[in-house]
């Protein structure tokens, strides 16, 4: 009894669902038909849409004509209506952007859409060599609203949509690597080396030729002597040392040091040296 | 004494601050027509986060929100979408002087005018015309085609909003964005809705002629916003949203679809948590510099020198309230500039070294005053910026490389001359004349 009882409840509940959602009818196009012709007349292109099957995709020139039109009516009676929002949506999906075209219906529901690319609506958006999706949407108070993949559209490229100077900051920037100035080129080694040997060749000349003199340095490691040679020596190394690694503050403080001693250690070699020729010649 | 207090006052605030990086004291501009029982969802959670909310009509004279010119909030929400007079602190200006001074703003705008919506195009936000509130008959659902349930999409590189968030039901109005990049676009409008004053469908004559010449253009489509952050110069956040019912009791509780929940309570959440700096908040902890090999810095460096620069960066987190550090950010750059970068390098987060970046790098064979420029902008982050600036030098003249082989030639010559100067010194001191034969002493004399 209860189980009977049910079943009809049931079943009242679901057709009262199917009704309120069949309270409002949907909308709907037919007798849709575009074509393309060119700047002089000629028609490139002639389709009939029957959505929601796409057409085949639409290629426009610089000056040619798109002409759409078609006539809006309700799924169920086919009676023609004006809705509240008939739109062309043209959108690129490689670059998100998008144009939305209101087209203009009678009150017979009859729409017609003339798109004259020598002198293209704002509404469109820019355009890059991708085509773009069309899609038609339709929107009403009182019927449910409906929206149909129409055809791909391909259209002359646009200029790019303008950009903030600031933006390309927001993004990751490209790196720029410095260039450095070649290194100084340096001449083969071997070649230097020749040519310092040719400097040094005097040497060989010098030493070749001490063979043959007489040489003899008597007074060279006396007291008097000896301290001025060496101290001669170090002025050397201690130049020497300011070419590879001393600062001059330091090269000027040892110099003064090292020069007050050659000067008094010079002066007692020269004066016993004067002293030994003077002597010798008495 | 003065001095001091004010010290410890912002030492006591820093202390108490729960959740935001930028203080808790809010004040919430509330027309006389809401009333805070409609909002209580939102304001409960602000004030269960630590926020410390204090409210006010339009055209209260007190509190003000600036006093002498130093603003008494951390944050200012503005529902007052219809308010068309407000009192005398409350001006555009005022606005733009919290800006100015890191205070973060809400505004809730509506299709009427306000003084408010001509600010608005100041942030670069183009609104639609007065009274024309934003439309969608798609898809059906149980609402009227003024009220929207946006799916929200969230941006993949700044997630203002949490995932998986239900369709937020709003009313209200689109805007139009201009090119300003400071602008972060947080929920879009969906593509099949639109802007119109009209209420049946005889008003589409109205709608095709808003796009004829002479219409006043149609704000039609996904690329309308209707809610817009925009972070200041001075790094203040100021939210934008078309209309205040998102934020509202009614649509936390409604379903936005049939049998779907509205996500209007997280995404409120989210908003606030954004423009009142807790999400998305960095900051620079550190940033050194010093030669490859040593570990501190120099006052300057010497051309095609390998510097080592490295920086620090911390995030807020909102749920413990403390700075942590951050190794997430993956683009970070650095510029070695003089007038314009010399170098441009990726700074690339350090393995096991938490929120540490480092990068090393040869200095360009170009003198002058060089920066370490490290300028990280990115839409809904906090903009980080440092620059540190170090003169570049030429090398010493003792900096050079000692031995050329190619001067090997000077060397012996020189070294030549000095040793056969000390040889013929120590002979001629050392030597004997008069023992050895005339012909010697003859040379020496």
């Amino acid at each position: 009894m209860n189980l009977f009882g049910l079943i009809p409840s049931f079943l009242f509940v679901l057709l009262a669902s199917s009704v309120g959602a069949a309270d409002k009818a949907s909308l709907t196009i037919q007798g849709a038909k575009l074509s393309v012709s060119s700047a002089d007349g000629s028609l490139l292109n002639s389709q009939t849409l029957s959505p929601p099957e796409t057409a085949s995709p639409v290629t426009l020139g610089p000056t040619d004509v798109f002409k759409l039109a078609f006539t809006v009516v309700t799924s169920d009676s086919k009676t023609p209506v004006q809705p509240h929002q008939v739109f062309l949506r043209f959108y690129d999906p490689k670059t998100d952007e998008e144009g939305i075209h209101p087209i203009r219906v009678t009150s017979a529901g009859k729409a017609k859409l003339e798109l004259n690319m020598a002198k293209p609506p704002l509404t469109l958006p820019p355009t890059t060599e991708s085509p773009l999706e069309v899609t038609l949407l339709l929107g009403s108070y009182n019927y449910e609203p409906a929206s149909f993949p129409l055809f791909s559209l391909t259209l002359p490229v646009s200029q790019p949509p303008p950009v903030h100077p600031d933006e390309a900051s927001y993004h990751p920037l490209p790196s720029i690597f410095h260039t450095f100035r070649a290194e100084e080129k340096q001449p083969p080694q071997v070649i230097s080396a020749v040519f310092t040997l040719l400097v040094l060749s005097p040497w060989f000349v010098l030493l070749v030729l001490w063979t043959q003199l007489p040489l003899s340095v008597p007074h060279l490691f006396s007291s008097e002597v000896l301290p001025f040679v060496v101290l001669l020596g170090a002025f050397e190394y201690l130049l020497v040392q300011y070419w590879v690694s001393l600062k001059l503050p330091q090269v000027l403080s040892y110099g003064a040091i090292l020069g007050f001693l050659t000067a008094a250690t010079g002066k007692r070699a020269l004066s016993s040296l004067s002293k030994w020729r003077l002597g010798e010649k008495q | 004494m003065r001095l001091l207090s004010l010290l410890t006052t912002a030492l006591l605030v820093g202390l108490s601050a729960a959740t935001s990086s930028a203080g808790n004291s809010v004040l919430v501009v509330l027309e006389p027509k809401l009333s805070r029982e409609q909002f209580s969802i939102f304001f409960d959670g602000l004030e269960s986060k630590g926020y410390d909310l204090t409210f006010r009509a339009p055209k209260d004279e007190k509190p003000v929100i600036l006093e002498d010119d130093i603003p008494a909030f951390s944050h200012v929400i503005f529902f007052a979408p219809t308010t068309k007079n407000f009192a005398s602190d409350i001006t555009p200006q005022s606005i733009i002087t919290l800006l100015e001074n890191r205070v973060n703003v809400l505004i809730a705008l509506s299709p009427s005018t306000t003084p408010l919506t001509s600010l608005a195009a100041e942030f670069s936000l183009i609104l639609p015309p007065p009274n024309t509130p934003l439309i969608s008959h798609f898809p059906s659902r149980p609402h009227p085609p003024t009220t929207l349930a946006i799916t929200p999409h969230n941006g993949p590189n700044a997630p203002i909003l949490s995932k998986n968030l239900g369709p937020v039901l709003f009313k209200g109005i689109s805007h139009a964005y201009g090119e300003n990049p400071r602008l972060v676009s947080i929920l879009k409008a969906p593509k099949e809705s639109f802007a119109s004053d009209t209420e049946s469908d005889r008003g589409s004559e109205s709608i095709a002629d808003a796009v004829e010449k002479g219409g006043e253009g149609l704000w039609a489509g996904g690329s309308m916003g209707v809610v817009s952050g925009f972070q200041t110069v001075s790094g203040a956040r100021v939210t934008w949203v078309g209309g205040v019912d998102v934020f509202g009791d009614e649509f936390a509780n409604a379903e936005a679809l049939e049998g779907v929940k509205s996500g209007n309570e997280q995404f409120s959440k989210d908003v606030a948590a954004w423009t009142f700096q807790e999400s998305l908040v960095l900051r620079i902890a550190n940033t050194s510099h010093h030669l490859l090999g040593e570990n501190y810095p120099r006052d300057h460096y010497t051309t095609k020198d390998e510097i080592v620069y490295s920086i620090d960066i911390e995030r807020f987190d909102a749920k413990t309230s403390t700075w942590k550090p951050y190794s997430g950010i993956t683009d970070l750059q650095l510029e070695y500039t003089m007038l314009d970068p010399h170098i441009r390098t990726a700074l690339p987060p350090i393995k096991g070294a938490p929120g540490h970046y480092s990068v090393t790098f040869r200095a360009p064979d170009r003198h002058g005053v060089f920066k370490f420029v490290v300028d990280y902008k990115r839409k809904g982050w906090t903009h980080l910026h440092s620059a540190i600036v170090v003169p570049l030098v030429p090398p010493r003249h003792d900096g050079y490389p000692r031995f050329l082989s190619s001067a090997w030639p000077y060397y012996a010559g020189a070294i030549s001359t000095s040793i056969g100067f000390v040889i013929f010194s120590a002979l001629w001191l050392g030597g004997d004349v008069r023992e050895k034969g005339k012909g010697k002493g003859k040379k020496a004399e």
